[in-house]
C-alpha cells in the first residue's frame, strides 16, 4: 500500500512536471549566476527579458565558469549559462558534453561580440615609448617591465593556474623563446588579483604586460592595447599542442579565434519555452556596446541589475530580439 | 512612499557617492604612500626569500634530518617523528616537496609574525578592561570579514606575491593568539600577583617569572590555533600569486581533477596535523 502510494506520487509529480515544462507559458527557468562583468550583465537582462517580457520565473543560481558547466552536466541545474568560454572550461569538457547530449549550444553563434584574448600593454608606457606595439618591440624591452621579484628580468602577467589561457601562454612563452630575452612569469593566482595588478600599473604610472581578454571593463577603462602578434596564426595542428601542458615544440603563433556560446541543458533544450530560446539564439551584444555597459557599470559602481534596466532604456537593439508582444510589456 | 512598509533606503546617487568616495581616498592612499609602505615590509621579504631559498635548495636529506631533529628536540616522540618522516617520503613521491617547501616558509614567517604581533597585544589588552574592550570588536571584524574584501586591496598596495600573502594569513591568523594570552594571563590568580608584589617585584619581573610561565598552555594553544588558521589560509593565498601547495589545489579545482586536488590536499592537511602536535606537545 505505502509502495502504491509513493508510486502514486512520483507519477504525479513527475506528471505535474512535464505538464508546467511542455505548457506554452514559460515557467521556471534556473541560470548560472556568473560573476565578472559582461556575464553579469548579459544574465541581469536575460532574467529581466524573460521575467518581465514573458512571465518566467527565473531564479539565478550562483557560480562560476567551472563550477556552473559542471553542474549543468551532471546535475542538470541550472538550465541556462549565457556566457560560456568553452577554452576557460576546457574545451575536452566542452566537446564531450556536446556529444554526449548533455549539453546543447543555443542556435545564436556568438551572445557577445568582440570577443579577442591576446596579449597587451598598459597604455601609459607608450608615451614614452610609442613604438611598443608589437610584440616583438615589447619583447626586446624586458628593462621597462620590471618583474617585482627579480627586478632584473622583464615580468609577464600570466593566468590563474588552472585556467586553459595560462597552459597557452606558458606554451607560447617558450615558443617566443622569452626565457632567452629575458622575461620571467608572474603568476597573478586569480583574475581578480590580475585585475588588480593593472589598477595598481594604471594609479602608479607603472608598465604591465600580460594576458587580458575582451569585452571586458579593464579594456574599455584603461584602454589597454593589444599587442600585434606580427605571426601568422600557426595552424590549427600548433595550437592544439599549444592549449595541452606538456607541448614538446610549440611554435610561435597567433592567439586562436576564441569563441563564447550561451548553453542549455539537454533537458532545458527539449522542454524549455521555444519563447525563451528563440530569444537566447537572437541576443547578440556587440563588442562596443558591451563595452559600454561595462564602462557604465564601473563609473556608477552599478549592479548588473541596474546596468540591464539602463540597457533596455537606452537602447533600441534588444526589440529586434523578441516578439512585439514581448517588446509592449517590457516597453 | 510607506515608510513603514518599505525601510526608507538613501538614494542610489549617495550610495554611489559614498562607495566612490571610498574607492578615491583608497586609491589616492595607495599612490601617495604606497612606495613608503612597502619600504616597511623589506625586511619580512628579506627574511622569507631566505627561508625559502635555505628550504628549497639544501639537499632533501638534509632538511628532513633537520626537520625530524627540531621535531624530537621539542616533543620526545618517536611515533610523531616516525609520521612526520612518512609525511615527507609522501610529499617528495607526489612531487610536492618543492610547493611544500614554500607553504613551509609562508607558515613560518605568518607564524612568527603573529606571535611577535599577537603576545605584546594580548598583554597590553590583559592590563585594562577598556583595552580589551577596544581591541575585541576589531578581531571580530579580522576573523569573520569575508578574505577578498582586504585580499584585492592589498594586491593593489603591495603586488603580487609572498609580502600581500603573509599580511593577508597574519591577519586572519593573529586573533587567537591575542585573544587567548589575554585570557591565559587574567586567569593568573590574584593571590599569586599580590604576594610577588609584597615581596617587591616590578610590574615586568611579576609579568615575566610570574604571569606568562603560568599562562604558558593557554598562549600555546593561541599559538596552536593561529598556525591551523594561517594553515587553511593556503589555498586563499595561492589566489594572489604565493607559490606552494594551494597552487595545484587550485588547479585541481579549476579542471575537476579530483585525485591531485586530494593529493595536495592531504599535503597541506599532513603539514597541519604535524605542526599541531609539534606545538602542542612541547615539553
Amino acid at each position: 500500500m505505502k509502495k502504491t502510494l509513493v508510486t502514486f506520487a512520483a507519477a504525479a509529480v513527475t506528471l505535474g512536471f512535464v505538464s508546467t515544462a511542455s505548457a506554452d507559458d514559460c515557467g521556471d527557468v534556473t541560470m548560472a549566476g556568473l560573476g565578472w562583468g559582461s556575464a553579469s550583465i548579459l544574465g541581469e537582462i536575460d532574467k529581466l527579458v524573460l521575467e518581465e517580457g514573458m512571465g518566467c520565473s527565473v531564479t539565478m543560481i550562483p557560480g562560476g565558469t567551472v563550477p556552473s558547466f559542471t553542474s549543468m552536466v551532471e546535475q542538470s541545474q541550472p538550465d541556462v549559462m549565457g556566457e560560456l568560454w568553452p577554452n576557460a572550461a576546457g574545451i575536452d569538457l566542452y566537446n564531450a558534453a556536446l556529444e554526449d547530449g548533455r549539453m546543447t549550444e543555443s542556435a545564436g553563434q556568438s551572445p557577445i561580440g568582440g570577443v579577442a584574448e591576446g596579449w597587451y600593454v598598459h597604455p601609459n608606457i607608450l608615451e614614452a615609448h610609442p613604438e611598443l606595439t608589437t610584440l616583438e618591440a615589447v619583447l626586446a624591452r624586458p628593462d621597462l617591465f620590471p618583474h617585482p621579484d627579480d627586478a632584473s628580468k622583464g615580468g609577464f602577467v600570466t593566468c590563474p593556474p588552472g585556467s586553459g589561457c595560462q597552459i597557452s601562454n606558458a606554451n607560447l612563452f617558450n615558443a617566443f623563446d622569452m626565457e632567452a630575452k629575458g622575461w620571467k612569469m608572474i603568476e597573478p593566482g586569480s583574475y581578480a588579483a590580475e585585475d588588480a595588478t593593472i589598477s595598481r600599473a594604471h594609479d602608479r604610472g607603472e608598465a604591465w604586460f600580460g594576458y587580458y581578454s575582451a569585452p571586458t571593463a579593464f579594456v574599455g577603462k584603461y584602454d589597454l592595447r593589444v599587442l600585434d602578434w606580427g605571426v601568422e596564426f600557426g595552424g590549427q595542428e600548433n595550437w592544439n599542442c599549444i592549449t595541452k601542458p606538456d607541448c614538446p615544440n610549440p611554435q610561435p603563433s597567433s592567439w586562436t579565434g576564441s569563441f563564447v556560446r550561451t548553453v542549455f541543458t539537454d533537458e532545458f533544450a527539449a522542454t524549455g519555452s521555444a519563447e525563451a530560446q528563440s530569444y537566447f539564439a537572437a541576443r547578440v551584444i556587440p563588442g562596443p556596446v558591451m563595452n559600454s555597459l561595462l564602462g557604465y557599470m564601473d563609473d556608477n559602481q552599478a549592479a548588473p541589475d541596474e546596468v540591464a534596466e539602463y540597457f533596455v532604456e537606452n537602447y533600441d537593439m534588444w526589440k529586434a530580439w523578441v516578439s512585439e508582444d514581448v517588446a509592449a510589456k517590457l516597453n | 512612499m510607506n515608510y513603514f512598509l518599505e525601510f526608507p533606503e538613501l538614494s542610489k546617487g549617495v550610495i554611489r557617492a559614498i562607495k566612490k568616495s571610498i574607492d578615491t581616498s583608497f586609491r589616492e592612499f595607495s599612490r601617495s604612500y604606497g612606495d613608503s609602505i612597502e619600504v616597511i615590509f623589506y625586511p619580512l621579504k628579506f627574511f622569507m626569500n631566505w627561508v625559502e631559498f635555505a628550504l628549497v635548495s639544501a639537499p632533501w636529506p638534509l632538511t628532513m634530518l633537520l626537520f625530524v631533529g627540531v621535531i624530537f628536540y621539542f616533543t620526545r616522540d618517536k611515533i610523531l617523528c616516525a609520521g612526520s618522516i612518512l609525511y615527507m617520503l609522501f610529499i617528495g613521491v607526489f612531487g610536492l616537496w618543492e610547493d611544500t617547501m614554500y607553504t613551509l616558509s609562508l607558515v613560518i614567517a605568518s607564524g612568527l609574525l603573529s606571535v611577535a604581533i599577537g603576545i605584546p597585544i594580548g598583554i597590553w589588552m590583559s592590563r585594562t578592561t577598556r583595552v580589551q574592550n577596544t581591541i575585541n570588536p576589531i578581531l571580530d571584524v579580522m576573523q569573520t570579514i569575508p578574505i577578498f574584501v582586504y585580499l584585492i586591496p592589498v594586491v593593489m598596495l603591495f603586488g603580487l606575491g609572498k609580502i600581500p600573502g603573509v599580511i593577508a594569513m597574519t591577519i586572519y591568523a593573529v586573533p587567537p593568539i591575542i585573544r587567548l594570552t589575554n585570557l591565559g594571563l587574567r586567569q593568573v590568580g590574584i593571590g599569586m600577583i599580590e604576594a610577588a608584589m609584597s615581596m617587591g617585584m616590578k610590574p615586568w619581573q611579576i609579568l615575566w617569572t610570574i604571569e606568562l610561565p603560568l599562562s604558558k598552555k593557554s598562549i600555546l594553544a593561541g599559538a596552536n590555533q593561529t598556525t591551523m588558521m594561517s594553515i587553511s589560509m593556503v589555498v586563499i593565498a595561492s589566489m594572489i600569486g604565493v607559490q606552494g601547495l594551494g597552487v595545484p589545489v587550485l588547479q585541481a579545482v579549476q579542471n575537476q581533477y579530483i585525485g591531485s586536488g586530494l593529493i595536495a590536499g592531504t599535503a597541506i592537511v599532513g603539514l597541519a596535523i604535524i605542526l599541531d602536535r609539534v606545538i602542542q606537545n612541547t615539553k
